[in-house]
């Protein structure tokens, strides 16, 4: 062993001399810190909100590109936030509460913008402390769809909405909803919450935000039997609002008043009570395309808040189910939100409960990525 | 009509459904001594797990299991797991004077009993036990029904810290 380890030792020494004999690399340059660009927008950004169920005070909104599956950045949103997207994209909008002292202390309402070019806060309004806060939807803040007028949801317990400026800055007004809630825009100046008869109120503004008119539309769904989700999902001319039995009640908001078109069935009378839509996004719709993408899954009464098990696809001009994907619950678990981009190569976008996001081709079903963690809660996704 | 007013009518009405007359007056006395003795109002933060994330063995008579009795419309974090109890708030904590009501199936005895879910207040989120069921949840719009709000919304320390399902009676058919 002894010459063996003398070989060795003599091989490490001249293999020591050798190396310290190499020259060396040139050293690393000094570095600038920096803060990163995002560049141009991108339709296949997908606006990702975090619930952060186990820390409720910093809920968050998470930038995700679509395309080459990066983090881009993340918004701070506060506790229990309404959140959004300007008409024109460029800004993420989030009314929400702080507390003084973190978890206690004085609470302050307040509605933030957010530049989507920078991900930095460019301004504030200070709200009275009634926002509502509920779980996330699209209808608790909403803006104009001339992007002059922005409506925060109120709820304390008593519903009403405040009207404000998001280019001066300032609240124009507040305006009684009593017996229906939350903000649903269309036009320049109309704002519909849905009722707890089964009807939509719409209140139409002046120039000046302030209350000219209002409407009561007559019963277009069941809340008591078959009740409506609140999460309208956008179509070319209003929104589809999707009940718990699986019924389509798409309404007509490109006029003045709301227009309400027959309702039309997601499953046949085998599958109706057994299959549901559920989770906290149902569904989503690819507007070029006329597709529907729903998340489903088998239960029954009171199983609406249930994720999706399957992906359910439907024509919106035939109402025939095109397609029926399983999820695979088992690696990436059940489905939490939906989300389909708009421009005419799509992508879609499905949260789970496993925080995990799944990219997926909207023709095929087939997913293309699956991004690990991207949070806590994912319960919504937003695309312009 | 004051939109508060719209709210607790609502409620009464959604209860006058369930119970017969006296129950329901009985119920409203109980409901009302309740406001007087703990805060004003309920809320949920919404969530949306489908069973506890704490430890404890689904069982409909553990008050720290999602699958608990009286929890058949509860959404949050159980107070039970956070030192507090199915129907009292931790130390510390706040109750909600407002809440929502719900009526749960008790297998010991068959009896269908209405329980308020009132939230715990004023701390950060607990963070155990998460648990979300659905028996006659409604949405937003029929607030009184709906479990996706945060009932400590009209609290001084508005922030949510845990749920609690507290019995209000028997609800009579």
């Amino acid at each position: 062993m002894r010459p063996f380890l003398s070989r060795v030792t003599i091989l490490a020494l001249l293999g020591s001399t050798m190396l310290s004999a190499a020259p060396l690399p040139p050293p690393l340059p000094a570095e600038h810190l920096t803060v990163e660009k995002l560049g141009q927008l991108s339709p296949h950004w997908v606006y990702v909100f975090d619930e952060a169920l186990l820390n409720e005070i910093d809920m968050r909104v998470l930038v995700f590109d679509g395309d080459t599956y990066r983090r881009l950045g993340q918004i701070g949103t506060g506790f229990m936030p309404g959140v959004n997207l300007s008409p024109d994209g460029r800004t993420t909008v989030v009314a929400t509460t702080y507390f003084a002292r973190g978890g206690h202390g004085a609470r302050t309402d307040v509605v933030e913008f957010n530049d989507n070019t920078t991900l930095a806060k460019t301004g504030e309004i200070v709200l009275p402390p009634k926002h509502a806060q509920t779980f996330p939807m699209l209808f608790d803040v909403a803006y104009s769809s001339d992007a002059k007028f922005l409506y925060a949801a109120y709820l304390t317990p008593a519903a009403s909405f405040g009207v404000l400026d998001p280019v001066k800055k300032t609240v124009l007004g507040e305006i009684d909803t009593a017996g229906c809630a939350l903000v649903i825009p269309f036009g320049p100046n109309h704002v519909a919450s849905l009722c707890e008869s089964g009807r939509l109120l719409t209140v139409t503004l002046d120039a000046h935000g302030h209350e000219a008119s209002r409407a009561t539309s007559e019963p277009f769904f069941d809340p008591d039997h078959d009740p409506i989700f609140v999460q309208g999902i956008r179509t070319v001319d209003g929104y589809a609002f999707l009940s718990f039995l699986g019924e389509v009640h798409e309404v007509d908001f490109s006029g003045g008043k709301p227009a309400f078109r027959p309702p039309w069935s997601l499953v046949s009378a085998a599958e109706k009570g057994t299959w549901r839509p559920g989770s906290v996004q149902v569904g989503a719709i690819q507007r070029t395309f006329g597709k529907l993408y729903v998340s489903m899954h088998q239960g029954g009464a009171g199983s609406h808040k249930d994720y999706g098990t399957e992906i359910w696809v439907f024509d919106l001009k035939t109402h025939q189910r095109t397609a029926r994907w399983a999820f695979d619950t088992h690696d990436w678990g059940a489905i939490t939100a939906l989300q389909v981009t708009q421009d005419r190569s799509p992508l879609l976008f499905a949260a789970t409960e496993r925080a995990d996001l799944v990219v997926l081709d909207p023709q095929s079903g087939k997913a293309k990525h699956v991004e690990k963690q991207v949070g806590q809660s994912p319960w919504l996704l937003m695309s312009p | 009509m004051h939109p508060l007013d719209r709210v607790f009518e609502s409620s009464a009405r959604s209860l006058a459904k369930r119970t017969s007359r006296r129950s329901l007056l009985g119920s409203l006395g109980r409901i009302l001594t309740g406001v007087a003795l703990l805060p004003l109002l309920p809320i949920d933060r919404s969530a949306r797990a489908q069973t506890a994330g704490g430890a404890a063995k689904p069982d409909s008579n553990n008050p720290q299991s999602c699958e608990y009795w009286r929890y058949c419309a509860i959404d949050g974090f159980l107070c039970s797991c956070c030192g507090g109890s199915s129907h009292s708030c931790p130390p510390g904590t706040q109750p909600s004077p407002i809440t929502w009501i719900g009526t749960c199936h008790n297998p010991n005895d068959s009896r269908h009993y209405i329980v308020s879910y009132n939230d715990c207040c004023g701390k950060v989120s607990c963070g155990d036990c998460f648990c979300n069921r659905n028996e006659n949840e409604k949405p937003m719009y029929r607030l009184s029904r709906n479990n996706d709000v945060n009932w400590c919304m009209a609290n001084t320390e508005a922030d949510y810290h845990c749920s609690v399902s507290v019995i209000l009676g028997v609800a009579e058919k």
